[in-house]
């Protein structure tokens, strides 16, 4: 590992030279432009519109929003990956999401994330190979009293030990209230 | 005027200049990182932090605030007091080093920073010898960000002092910081990595070892380093830098602050541009006719070349081409010592290398009053100083392509012709004509078609081994010493051109400078930039 060095010279994935933003994506993007001064204040909206419609904002994607907005990819890079809402690779199904706060930390938190990265095989921000699961951790989900706690799509999971990990995931409903 | 109170000592400034600023500029030690006076201030490394005592706006009185307040972001007002000595500074300056280096991995036995680090010279004044962190350490990749540019994110403090340079000297945007708190780093987008032609600069002020010169990398411990002062040859800008160096090589350049000129940055053409000083192709000792001898009897040659031509008709048939390469110095010695022997012979301003056109920075401007930076279309640093020395000294003069014209028709019986370019300067254009001026000497660094048809050649050095002034683009009159003593078996050129003046000892341009004063008026006000405070740089 020590010796690793990632090398910024070499694009992430080989343009295809197809352009990603339909002329329907943009449409969609432009709408939000009379609601603002400037075009660039217009990269949030941008970014949702284009995660709700590929599942994710790929390289390619920031790079061409940047254009879209006259706004350099590096700054588009900046700010999306402020978020951790969104997802530069795939997004499984069912995203479960760790809570990495106080009251949960104190209640085992790491523990919880531990067996989940067992189970899966995955680490965080990561997604399985099948598409299904993915994994994160996020600050405080307002739920303390109940630490620790996870989210999987937005139904919340209260008091989750470890070894309730394989039974909460085999429910097929697990995601939904 | 403002007079502000500092650690309880009275200190006078311009209203509305950053107290941190101050404060530095007066000398007292305040720690800061992310402050610089060439880019946006964000007030986000917290280690300049002071107590503020200030009007209350509701009653008029003076009351301490009751919290710290960032130094740098705060203009000076006059009659407000401040503290970078009270317990509770200290207290944060110690809390913001331990947060510094929780995941430093403390490496700075191989890091190039070391001997010249924020993060080092901090921690012994401001941090604790231990760390109180049990924890393992979060460990983040290297990244190559640019072909140019190294970027170890461990040490990085995330000033954030690159990612603005980029943004707002360079214009070209290419670094950002990716996610955010603890996860933070510095990055590229990948495939558009950093290229621009300032990029050498993120890495002077990055105030820790995170963003390293490859070309540097691993090369010399910056203590073994001497420091000269130099003028930057590479265009009419006339940036002033340091040559770091030793044991006669040269091993980086940095800017050197020089708020009239270039301010805090270089380019890179100037920054890596002195690689052919320690070329093996150089001319290294004199040539009679195509044979090797001494400096006597090389010096000797050139007087029995000069007197018969200078003889003929006053000398009329004699030209000597000053290159822009030389300092005024060395261009007024030669002149002199050739109109000694040709009264009547013409000066000649030599080739001038250009480029298309100026490069304004940030990338995009056309306004060259609003540009941060100019990297100069004109490729030489002094054909200012050169042609008011031969205004200065009147009598017949030509440009260079005059002097070429003139030569096809064979006017020339003898011509000296100065080189001292990085590059191969001698066009075919160049050597038709001077092929009918029957006898040449000729003063370059690398060997030539010119050199090598000469009656007589005499190696010159690069400016690294040389002395004197330059006059920039807007006439602006720069000295720079010497760096490096001449390579074995040369001699400063203006070495040799003083001993053919007939002046004894050795040459010290301001020896000669002085003789030049009342003649050239560009001489008379030299510009050296005044040192700066640490950091301001
Ligand atoms: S790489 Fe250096 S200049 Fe850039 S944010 Fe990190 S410490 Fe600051
Ligand atoms: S700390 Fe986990 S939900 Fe608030
Ligand atoms: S917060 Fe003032 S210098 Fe960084």
């Amino acid at each position: 590992m020590a010796w690793q060095v990632i090398n910024r010279e070499i694009a992430a994935a080989p343009a295809d030279g197809k352009p990603l933003l339909t002329e329907e994506v943009k449409a969609k993007i432009a709408r939000f432009f009379p609601k603002y001064e400037t075009r660039r204040a217009v990269l949030i909206p941008a970014l949702h519109v284009v995660q709700e419609t590929f599942g994710n904002v790929s390289y390619q994607a920031m790079k061409e929003i940047g254009e879209f907005l006259a706004v350099p990819p590096s700054e588009v890079l900046d700010t999306m990956s402020f978020y951790s809402h969104f997802w530069t690779g795939d997004r499984g199904r069912k995203v479960i999401v760790v809570c990495r706060s106080l009251s949960c930390q104190v209640m085992g938190h790491e523990a919880l994330l531990e067996a989940l990265r067992r189970h899966l095989a995955i680490s965080e921000h990561e997604t399985t190979p099948d598409g299904q699961w993915s994994l994160m951790t996020e600050e405080c989900l307002g739920a303390c009293e109940h630490g620790p706690c996870m989210l999987i799509n937005e139904r919340l999971h209260a008091k989750v030990r470890p070894d309730d990990v394989a039974r909460i995931l085999a429910d097929p409903n697990c995601d939904k209230e | 005027m403002a007079m502000i109170i500092i650690n309880g000592r009275a200190v006078e400034c311009a209203e509305g200049t950053p107290v941190l600023k101050v404060a530095v500029d007066a000398g007292f030690d305040v720690p800061f990182y992310c402050f610089h006076p060439g880019l946006k201030i964000v007030a986000s490394c917290r280690l300049c932090l002071m107590e503020m005592r200030s009007k209350d706006p509701k009653t008029g009185e003076m009351v301490w605030s009751p919290r710290l307040i960032p130094s740098c972001q705060t203009p000076a007002r006059d009659g407000m007091e401040v503290r970078f000595d009270s317990p509770n500074v200290r207290q944060n300056q110690r809390a913001v080093m331990e947060d510094y280096l929780l995941n430093h991995p403390l490496d700075c036995p191989v890091c190039d920073q070391a001997g010249e680090c924020w993060l080092q010279d901090y921690s012994m004044k401001y941090g604790n010898a231990l760390s109180r962190m049990t924890e393992p350490k979060t460990v983040n990749p290297k990244k190559s960000v640019g072909s140019k540019t190294l970027l170890y994110q461990d040490r990085c403090v995330l000033c954030s002092r690159c990612v603005r340079f980029c943004r707002e000297v360079a214009g070209t945007n290419e670094l950002c910081v990716i996610r955010r708190s603890s996860y933070a780093e510095i990055d590229a987008f990948p495939g558009i990595p950093l290229e621009n032609k300032l990029q050498g600069n993120v890495v002077d002020i990055c105030p820790v070892g995170a963003l390293l010169d490859k070309d540097f990398l691993y090369k010399q411990r910056v203590w073994y380093l001497k420091t000269s002062k130099s003028i930057c040859p590479n265009c009419s800008t006339g940036c002033t830098i340091c040559i770091d160096h030793n044991n006669g090589r040269v091993w980086r350049l940095r800017p050197r602050t020089n708020r009239k000129v270039n301010t805090w940055w270089i380019c890179d053409e100037g920054r890596f541009g002195w690689k052919y000083v320690h070329s093996n192709q150089r001319l290294l000792a004199p040539m009679l006719k195509g044979a090797r001898v001494t400096w006597d009897a090389a010096l000797a040659a050139a007087q029995q070349l000069l007197a018969p031509a200078g003889k003929a008709q006053q000398g009329k048939g004699v030209a000597v081409v000053l290159s822009p390469m030389m300092a005024c110095e060395e261009a007024w010695l030669l002149a002199k010592v050739v109109r000694a022997a040709a009264p009547q012979a013409t000066l000649v301003t030599g080739f001038v290398p250009k480029a298309s056109a100026d490069e304004l920075f940030p990338v995009g401007l056309t306004d060259q009053a609003k540009a941060k930076f100019i990297i100069r279309a004109e490729k030489c640093p002094n054909r200012c100083g050169v042609e008011a020395v031969c205004k200065a000294l009147g009598g017949p003069q030509a440009t260079f392509a005059d002097f070429l014209a003139k030569a096809k028709q064979g006017t020339f019986a003898l011509a000296w012709i100065v080189g001292g370019y990085s590059q191969e300067w001698v066009t075919r254009d160049c050597s038709d004509a001077l092929s009918k001026v029957s006898q040449l000497i000729v003063q370059d660094i690398f060997p030539s078609s010119l050199s090598a048809r000469a009656d007589l050649a005499l190696p010159s050095c690069a400016w690294v081994e040389r002395e004197g002034t330059f006059v920039n683009h807007a006439g602006i009159a720069q000295p720079f010493d010497r760096a490096l003593p001449p390579p074995v078996g040369c001699q400063q050129d203006s070495q040799y051109l003083y001993r053919l003046a007939g002046m004894e000892g050795l040459y010290r341009a301001e020896k000669v400078r002085e003789q030049m004063l009342d003649k050239v008026a560009e001489l008379r006000d030299l510009w050296t930039p005044p040192a700066e405070a640490r950091g301001m740089h």
